[in-house]
């Protein structure tokens, strides 16, 4: 089986700190990594290898420097990686980060099954994945949790959803985004990191993918980010803290008039 | 001496004066419950506070150890309550002297790499300040995001670093100090050197909260390290494992920061608890290597030959978590052991014995062998590195109450025995507080325990800073 896991690097967010000017992410100091949901997609798609053999091609649209997760992403058990950098990619939105991904893994081919993460926690719109299928035409399941089956033509999985888990049959080649739930992902082992290490990771730019260039980078980008603000968070409240009999009988009195007004009860 | 007067509402009111209604804490027992305990788990080592102060200065500090000295009363000085020994529980009721309010960094003094705070600054919080300006201080107790600095000077706090960085103490330069009569004093200072008299800090250091209430902390920063490289090597056995630590810290070309030990128990009680899983493939006991340092090739470098040794001297496996991700997973694991225990058993005791560190493969063979002739389960983990093994005694579920305080007592005390004969000892970074206190005698000579209470005595004549910590007072006379 031939699988691809599109990932993305993403600055370490656990302790972020925002512009209070900009409304922006401070990047500088912040450790890049693998957008953590992504590492889900590489662990699904190394445990189906595992079972059915094959080949996992891992790939990243950005900077030179995001040749860096392709390595860890290589270290965990994908057998080789594309980075897709150049200044023309640039900028780009979901819808063309998707139109580039798309072409490169056309230009790969013959693939089985592509394994993305939920979403990435920097931009957090669950659109890429989704978005990939759509330019290559082939059906996709988002919040997927489980694998039950795996067919020469069609894939058993199983679905979150809000009220429980769905159980759908897809078409081969498809296209997952995985959940937390579907596995715990494995950590790189020495010999692992070693093979990552020496491994050649090809660049490929505009001249290397079949692309248009009026879809590529912030110019090809229909979105445009006009304004960013932080949400103010505004609460009301009162604290009720009885003492007395009677004073406890007048909270009561209170919550349950707070309670109607409401509509709770 | 240890008769103590009892806090009346004229005290009260006098404290109330002096630090204002709100930060004096009576008769609300809701409220005082949260100051009778630290988290040393069993009930008998609690004690209610007659009244909670929250000082906000040190000549607040200065005026109520005055008043307690007039009063003959008992004052328990108190940071965030994380410690492990009931050291900052009043066993004799009195006045907690919480230090919550001292809250401030006051000075990050870049060109002289130190920083000046206050002893209830959350530990984590100045290196999060610090990380902005690239440096660090090196103080790393395992409860990151609650414990105060104040309490880890107190305690000479260790923790997960000690094996490159050492202990609290090294990083303290200066205090300044209430003494428990009420002065206010300047120990050391932002100097690298100082051989002028006693070394009152180093005493300072770890003295438990029983010589003197700090106000103002001078410690050392380093810069900080740009990459940390964790391994996390699966072992077969324990011994294999930690046969290993002497080698890796006698034969490793860079020191690790931290090499932990968690045994296979600990760890799959711990992954219950986090919902974590990572294939042990077949292992009994793991591992946890640190390294940092700036050079990334150099770590890379020295990192694989650290796996390599491993591997060919019977390693099963070797992890390596470089990003921020995978180094928080595994250390979330380590840090999370004691929590996960209590899910297992709240019945137990956290022992915090150290030994020279080529006497830890003997150690917990002998630990092994005590915990099944005194039907107690034992989990062990720790600091390898340094020779100090955290080793938990817990009951085992279903076994009599009765039973459990006689195996628990014969228990430690064999562990202390064996501790003892290897050259270790009963605390290596918690402390003795009032937990530990009856055991001094069979670690330490009796004349040096007197040098101690005179000691003591010199700071606090009339025994009223902390009384009943690490040892008696009266025994002495």
């Amino acid at each position: 089986m031939k699988l691809i896991v599109p990932i993305k690097q993403v600055p370490e967010t656990s302790n972020v700190k925002m512009d209070p000017e900009t409304g922006t992410m401070v990047r500088s100091g912040v450790e890049q990594i693998i957008n953590p949901l992504d590492l889900y997609a590489i662990e699904a798609a190394i445990r189906l290898k595992e079972k059915f053999g094959g080949e996992i091609i891992t790939l990243t649209m950005g900077p030179p420097s995001a040749d860096k997760a392709l390595r860890e992403a290589i270290a965990m058990g994908c057998d080789r990686g594309i980075l897709l950098s150049h200044k023309d990619f640039a900028g780009a939105d979901t819808w063309s980060t998707s139109y580039v991904l798309a072409k490169a893994i056309e230009k790969i081919g013959d693939y089985d099954v592509i394994f993305c993460g939920e979403r990435a926690t920097d931009g957090d719109t669950g659109q890429v994945g989704p978005g990939i299928a759509s330019w290559l035409k082939i059906p996709f399941l988002t919040y997927v949790s489980g694998i039950d089956q795996t067919n020469q033509e069609t894939m058993t999985v199983e679905r979150n959803v809000e009220a429980g888990y769905q159980i759908l049959k897809i078409q081969k080649p498809c296209l997952f985004t995985v959940v937390k739930e579907i596995n715990f992902p494995r950590l790189p082992t020495l010999k692992g990191k070693k093979k990552a290490r020496d491994i050649e990771i090809p660049t490929w730019t505009p001249q290397n993918i079949d692309v248009d260039p009026e879809n590529l980078g912030l110019n090809g980008s229909p979105t445009r980010v006009v304004k960013i603000s932080k949400p103010k968070v505004s609460r009301e409240g009162e604290k009720l803290m009885p003492e007395s009999d009677q004073e406890i009988e007048d909270s009561v009195g209170k919550l349950i008039e707070y309670f109607e007004k409401l509509e709770i009860i | 001496m240890s008769e103590y007067n009892q806090v009346t509402s004229e005290i009260v009111k006098e404290l109330r004066g002096l630090l204002g209604n709100r930060n004096v804490i009576y008769e609300d027992k809701a409220k005082l419950e949260t100051y009778s305990h630290d988290e040393v788990d069993d009930e008998e080592y609690a004690h209610m506070p007659e009244v909670v102060t929250k000082p906000a200065n040190a000549k607040e500090i200065s005026k109520i150890m005055k008043l307690a000295n007039r009063e003959n009363i008992a004052v328990t000085p108190r940071g965030a309550g994380s410690g492990l020994s009931g050291g900052a529980v009043p066993i004799t009721g009195g006045i907690v002297l919480s230090l919550e309010r001292m809250d401030k960094i006051l000075e990050i003094d870049e060109d002289n790499l130190v920083a000046v705070v206050e002893p209830g600054v959350i530990t984590n919080n100045i290196n999060e300040l610090l990380a902005e300006k690239d440096l660090f201080y090196a103080g790393y107790p395992m409860s990151v995001e609650s414990c105060f600095i104040g309490g880890n000077v107190a305690e000479n706090a260790g923790g997960g670093r000690a094996v490159k960085y050492g202990v609290t103490g090294r990083y303290i330069l200066g205090l300044e100090m209430v003494t428990p009569e009420g002065d206010i004093i300047q120990l050391g200072g932002k100097r690298v050197k100082d051989v002028v008299g006693y070394d009152f800090v180093k005493l300072m250091v770890g003295s438990e909260g029983t010589l003197g209430i700090f106000t103002k902390i001078i410690i050392k920063l380093l810069p900080l390290p740009r990459h940390t490289v964790n391994l996390l090597i699966l072992y077969k056995d324990i011994e294999t494992a930690i046969n290993m630590v002497p080698r890796i810290l006698t034969k490793s070309d860079k020191t690790p920061t931290a090499i932990e030990f968690m045994d296979k128990e600990s760890v799959l009680l711990v992954y219950k608890y986090l919902n974590e899983h990572l294939p042990l493939k077949g292992a009994e006991a793991l591992l946890l290597i640190e390294l940092d340092g700036n050079d990334e090739e150099l770590m890379e470098k020295a990192y694989q030959s650290i796996g390599d040794v491993c591997l060919n001297s019977g390693a099963i496996e070797v992890y390596v978590a470089d990003s921020a991700t995978t180094r928080e997973r595994v250390w979330k694991m380590r840090r999370n052991i004691p929590e996960a225990i209590q899910t297992y058993s709240e019945i137990k005791s956290s022992e915090d014995i150290v030994v020279p560190i080529a006497n830890i493969p003997d150690l917990l063979v002998k630990i092994r062998k005590i915990a099944a002739q005194n039907n107690v389960d034992i989990f062990c983990f720790g600091h390898a590195g340094d020779g100090n093994i955290h080793s938990s005694i817990v009951k085992k579920p279903g076994t009599e109450q009765a039973n459990w305080e006689e195996n628990l007592e014969k228990t430690r005390r064999e562990i202390f025995q064996e501790t003892a004969k290897m050259g270790g000892t009963i605390s290596g970074e918690h402390g003795i507080g009032h937990k530990r206190k009856k055991y001094m005698k069979d670690i330490m000579d009796s004349a040096t325990i007197e040098l101690m209470r005179r000691v003591k005595l010199a700071f606090d004549p009339n025994n009223i800073l902390n009384p009943g910590k690490i040892f008696d007072i009266e025994e002495a006379k």
